[in-house]
């Protein structure tokens, strides 16, 4: 069955809350609006005001109400929005939420899932196309998820639901159209396992959402000139599939990070660092990262496509690794 | 308003709990034996002991730094309490979390963020889950004077408020936040309070002095919040009687001050009047004052004699 990016997340969503009616899902704008990307439409007519509900703009009260409803027994899934103004509940998530059960102890369950949409938008500019997955990568106790497609996006949204430990789900604008092959039958994917969008034996280039099919573009241009392309899809980035990773490498020797996010302490920095602290034996050359560039994201269209990595540069950088 | 002998004696037992509870805490900390800070909650104990004591099974909590006797007030053991104040294996978070967050989920309490106010919507959660499920109990949840300035809580009001949570807030005014007095940080007198209203929330305020009046203000806003009317705000008017954490030597504030309102003791005022109307003997009390420090000595001895976690464990927790 084809079906968009932005269909698999609404019928994940579905399907969880038909198996458990202890979900429910709040945030802006979702009920009778189904969202601002429809995503959530029909639902409030399916499950009802009691499981679907709009929320006032106040972030950090339904992000800490969704923590509260989620310790005392139900299973939030949550919407904010979009992924940049999850920095107004920041301390929320990253303290209270991630941090809750190390320090209160294990009885402490928060099976809870904040969706947010994230990525540039054409001309979204710099509050409302932030990529912030290394934020979140960064509080020990949160698990990061950030698919490139219809089928993984459904899979893993279940299995986040499905969690009793907290996720931030990163859904990129972009990707809301694209369509993708998703079974009638129910599938989940586990988290901390990537997957190999594209074999090869030249260099791994591990790519993330977006860049996923951007680094797959690069590839198809790059095997006409003869070079054989890796491209590695974490899906989630905490877990990290660390074997993953080194199982490519041990076969390729050179490696690429490319993401949307800007450079400087980005999620590219962290597996950079990684590779070459537990990995470094089957490095040929340094990891190589391709990212955004440091800077707010312009609202030029011109300037914002310049800002952000495409498939020519990726291209361009794996040449230059060779 | 009328009440037995015996839910005085209740009342009064659970006022005691906290203000021994408390000064044993600054004690163990003179003592060496308490690592990071405690924020001694001597002179709060009756907002704590009186909105507590209109408490049902089933109820959800969400405390505040300032009390931590709660706790032990709600179920959790002296010994599970003192062992995570003295960063021990057997307590409740094997001493990661610490003195701030002694908390069970099994006596339905919620937990509690350091970063003040973060927290204070978790209540407004566990309100929300009661209402899922059609059950008619209600959430408490404490935050100080200078913490009702920050927006998570104005937020968690108007939620409630919208969504008909049962909620009470209980702000324990202790007229600092710590050196920053309440007129310096809040437009309006009454910091809780005087907001609620805007909220379009019934709201009282309470002699935080005196255990009684504490709880007759808390009855009847949480009488109105079990009758499903949605959320209130109750202010306990008190004071701090040591410094923000311990060795603070509260530069910024009257001593003269400080022992007037010392002088508004509301374990002293409970003395008299059970001791007046004869509902209880001094024998009985001095036997209550003596059997809990023996029970919390025992306590603190267990923790003493329990082992930390080991550098093995330190991830343990982290993911379910
Ligand atoms: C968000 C945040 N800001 C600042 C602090 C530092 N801090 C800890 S306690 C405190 C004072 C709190 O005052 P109040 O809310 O009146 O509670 P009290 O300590 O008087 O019980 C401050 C500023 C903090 N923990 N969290
Ligand atoms: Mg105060």
């Amino acid at each position: 069955m084809l079906v968009t990016f932005a269909q698999a997340v609404g019928d994940a969503m579905k399907e969880e809350m038909r198996r458990d009616d202890r979900i429910l899902v709040f945030g802006e704008d979702i009920a009778e609006f189904g969202n601002i990307f429809g995503i959530t439409r029909g639902m409030l007519e399916e499950f009802g005001p009691k499981r679907v509900r709009n929320t006032p703009i106040s972030e950090m009260a339904f992000i800490g109400a969704a923590m509260g409803a989620a310790e005392t027994g139900l299973r939030p899934c949550v919407e904010l929005m979009y992924a940049d103004f999850s920095l107004v509940a920041f301390a929320e998530i990253y303290h209270c939420i991630a941090k809750w059960r190390y320090m209160h102890g294990p009885e402490y369950k928060l099976p809870l899932v904040i969706r947010s949409a994230m990525g540039s938008s054409f001309g979204a500019t710099g509050e409302h196309s932030n990529c912030l997955e290394s934020l979140y990568m960064h509080s020990p106790g949160l698990l990061v998820a950030s698919p490139s497609n219809a089928y993984d996006a459904k899979g893993l949204l279940k299995e986040a639901i499905r969690n009793d430990n907290p996720v931030m789900f990163f859904e990129h604008k972009q990707l809301y159209k694209t369509k993708g092959e998703v079974p009638e039958e129910e599938y989940t994917i586990p988290f901390g396992v990537a997957d190999i969008k594209r074999e090869g034996s030249d260099v791994t280039v591990i790519a993330i959402g977006l860049m996923v099919g951007r680094a797959l573009e690069a590839a198809e241009a790059l095997a006409k000139e003869g070079v054989s392309v890796e491209v590695l899809d974490p899906r989630t980035l905490v877990p990290f599939d660390k074997e993953a990773v080194r199982r490519s490498v041990s076969k390729t020797h050179r490696a690429m990070v490319v993401e949307e996010s800007n450079k400087t302490s980005g999620v590219g920095a962290e597996i950079a660092a990684m590779m070459q602290e537990e990995m470094y034996d089957e490095l040929d050359g340094p990891v190589v990262r391709v990212a955004a560039l440091d800077v707010p994201l312009p609202y030029n269209i011109e300037l914002e496509k310049y800002a952000i990595p495409d498939a020519e540069q990726i291209a361009a950088a794996i040449r230059k690794m060779l | 308003m009328e009440y037995s002998n015996e839910f005085l004696v209740k009342l009064y037992e659970e006022l005691l709990h906290c203000r021994l509870f408390e000064k044993k805490l600054v004690d163990t900390y003179a003592l060496g034996k308490i690592p990071g800070h405690i924020h001694s909650g001597l002179g709060g104990e009756a907002c704590y002991a009186g909105t507590l004591a209109t408490r049902q099974q089933g109820d959800y909590f969400k405390n505040s730094h300032r009390c931590i006797a709660v706790a032990n007030l709600l179920g959790v053991s002296l010994e599970t309490a003192f062992s995570e104040i003295m960063a021990k294996r057997t307590g409740n978070a094997g001493g990661r979390g610490g003195v701030n967050h002694v908390s069970q989920l099994k006596y339905n309490m919620l937990g509690f963020s350091a970063t003040l106010a973060c927290d204070i919507g978790l209540a407004g959660g566990a309100a929300m889950r009661l209402q899922y499920d059609g059950i008619d109990n209600i959430a408490y949840t404490f935050y100080g004077d200078g913490t009702a300035n920050r927006g998570p809580v104005h937020e968690a009001m108007n939620l409630a408020a919208v969504w008909k949570l049962p909620v009470l807030f209980v702000c324990d005014n202790n007229q600092f936040g710590i050196s920053t007095h309440v007129s310096q940080g809040s437009s309006v007198p009454n910091p809780a309070a005087d907001r609620a209203a805007s909220y379009g929330m019934p709201s009282a305020i309470a002699d935080g002095t005196d255990v009684l009046n504490v709880y007759e203000a808390a009855k009847k806003l949480t009488d109105h919040i079990r009758a499903g009317n949605g959320p209130a705000v109750l202010e306990c008017k008190n004071y701090r009687w040591r410094g923000h954490f311990e060795g603070d030597q509260t530069p910024y504030r009257d001593k003269k001050v400080t022992e007037e309102w010392m002088q508004k003791d509301s374990v002293a005022k409970m003395e008299k009047l059970l001791l007046d109307k004869k509902i209880i003997d001094q024998a009985t009390i001095d036997n209550m004052y003596q059997q809990f420090d023996d029970e919390m000595e025992r306590a603190i001895a267990f923790a003493e004699a329990s082992p930390a976690i080991t550098p093995e464990e330190i991830y343990e927790y982290l993911y379910v």
